[in-house]
């Protein structure tokens, strides 16, 4: 199976009038079509930028990436969700959810069928009419879950989406997301801090160590779903990745 | 089953209609004025005598304002020149104070209407092309403290007295702060917002129009505030001096000859009304429909109202 996508010998580096920032330092990685990998790591440790170039916010260095086989066109379609307040206040929820739609000249009532669909999946049936002013943090976040998925991208990013919810909040934006990966089958690249979550989220969590940002390890996660975080197989894997992270 | 409610509904049922407000309460804005008229009134008769031209009380005001809208009216009653409801309602719109207001209400919002255009299109400009803005810039900065009366004179040796002269330097005082506000609200939107339409593939034209447009709103309508207030300040100043004869500052200032302040304060007062009225009518609508009703900008006592 020729992976979603290849990461070969990539580095990043900032180039500052202070000085040079390694961010990504040989990174190889092969993602395969359908999986949810979590990438954590210390701060600084380049998570964040490797997801910020798939996602085209950022260029390259030196090294390539490859989707399907093919040298990536980083103008690809992606969704991208954020931890920041990322939706527009000036449109109402399935407004939000249809700009993506929107900017492809899909048909109006095409684009309310479909942006209806995925607020369905994201349990905000109902809601549609709202403005995000109205909505809470994590109806918000289920909005731009939604509207990242409507134009039905090639990967789904995720950058700390849950971070700043509650941790009651969190854990049932965890499970709706494990929901959803499940039925759109999306490949889905999820950074994070919380190890709990990258645990409970991921088939596999590639682990990240900072200057120069690298790869440590990539630890599969076969554990069955739904996952209990409370079990001691969970929370002895949890034990591991945190060792990794502090590079034990 | 009794749960099986949609959650839609559920919200509709809790949320009860609001209270009208009471008829005092609604009257509120009006207390301030209305101690100031107390105030007005004692003192103007406490003065009284050889003052009493200078200093009119309120009823003298109101009868001067009552004579300013029916004057022409009257006349013509008297030389029973009226036929009927439709000429006496015809020589009611031709009070000299029907004929300022008119004068000021289509130049004032006139010369508003021009600056707020090209100082959208002048900030737009300099928000969006680092070539403008550097061009703009330094240029709209130095201009933007010198008062519109300063233009004054100089802008009636060259374009003489008159129409034109009045809603150039109008304008032109209201565009400066309109397109320095415009140029910072293109500039500081949330970046979050631009990104989120990056990732979503939209290019830089869509992304101005669908995101940065709506998105320095607040900073925009703020800006066309100020130039208001601007265009009010420069318009008195300038219908003053601008050499005609209609408008409320004009017919201010000719007034000083006759030492008619009752006619002063009549035509302050409308100046008053009219500048209120705008805000009222045309701004806070505006406002609640857009910044407010998006979570942009708090709404007038919102920050101290309950939820």
């Amino acid at each position: 199976m020729i992976p979603k996508i290849e990461v070969k010998n990539l580095r990043k580096v900032y180039d500052t009038p202070e000085r040079k920032v390694h961010a990504l330092e040989d990174v190889n990685l092969q993602i395969e079509d359908g999986e949810f990998i979590c990438l954590v790591g210390l701060s600084g440790c380049g998570k964040t930028t490797l997801l910020n170039i798939l996602a085209g916010f950022v260029e390259i260095t030196a090294g390539e990436v490859l989707m399907d086989g093919k040298k990536l066109d980083f103008g690809y379609d992606k969704g991208v969700v954020f931890q920041e307040y990322a939706l527009f206040p000036w449109r109402t929820a399935i407004q939000n959810v249809e700009y993506g739609l929107q900017i492809r000249k899909v048909e109006p009532k095409e684009r309310k069928e479909i942006s209806m669909e995925f607020l369905k999946l994201v349990g905000l049936d109902g809601f549609e009419d709202l403005y995000p002013h109205s909505l809470s943090g994590g109806m918000r976040q289920r909005v731009a879950v939604a509207r990242a998925l409507a134009y039905d991208p090639q990967i789904l990013l995720m950058d700390e989406p849950y971070g700043a919810l509650d941790a009651q909040t969190r854990e049932e934006l965890q499970e709706l997301t494990v929901e959803v990966w499940e039925k759109t089958k999306k490949t889905i690249i999820f950074v994070t801090h919380n190890l709990s979550e990258a645990v409970y989220l991921g088939g596999r969590i590639v682990v990240f160590l900072p200057n120069p940002g690298r790869i440590r390890e990539v630890v599969p996660v076969d554990f069955p779903r739904p996952r209990d975080d409370l079990s001691s197989d969970f929370i002895a894997l949890q034990r591991h990745v945190n060792d990794l992270i502090r590079d034990k | 089953m009794a749960d099986s409610k949609s959650s839609a509904s559920i919200i509709e049922e809790s949320v009860k209609p609001r209270p009208k407000k009471s008829f005092l309460v609604k009257i509120r804005p009006a207390y301030p004025f209305i101690v100031i008229l107390a105030i007005w009134q004692l003192s103007a008769m406490y003065v009284g005598g050889n003052l009493g031209q200078l200093f009119p009380t309120v009823d003298k005001i109101a009868l001067r304002a009552y004579e300013l809208l029916t004057d022409p009216l009257t006349d013509a009653l008297k030389e029973n020149k009226v036929n009927g409801i439709g000429e006496a309602l015809h020589y009611l719109t031709e009070g000299p104070i029907i004929w300022h207001v008119f004068h000021t209400a289509w130049r004032l919002p006139l010369a508003f209407f021009i600056a707020a255009i090209v100082g959208v299109i002048v900030g737009i400009l300099m928000g969006r092309f680092a070539f403008w803005e550097s061009f703009f810039v330094p240029l709209l900065s130095v201009l933007l403290p010198i008062p519109a009366l300063a233009w004054t004179p100089i802008a009636i040796i060259w374009f003489g007295l008159g129409n034109q002269t009045i809603i150039m330097i109008t304008a032109f005082a209201s565009f400066l702060p309109i397109a320095m506000a415009v140029w910072t609200g293109v500039k500081t939107v949330n970046p979050v917002w631009i990104r989120a339409a990056q990732s979503m593939n939209a290019d830089k034209m869509t992304i101005f129009k669908t995101v940065v447009l709506p998105g320095s709103l607040p900073m925009i309508l703020s800006g066309m505030r100020i130039g208001l207030a601007r265009a009010w300040r420069a318009g008195v100043g300038a219908e003053a001096f601008g050499g005609v004869k209609w408008g409320l500052s004009a017919g201010i200032f000719d007034a000083q000859e006759y030492l008619d302040i009752a006619f002063m304060m009549v035509a302050i007062a409308v100046l008053g009304i009219f500048g209120y009225l705008l805000e009222k009518v045309i701004f806070q609508p505006l406002e609640t429909r857009t910044v407010i009703r998006w979570g942009m900008m708090e709404e007038m006592g919102g920050q101290d109202k309950k939820v």
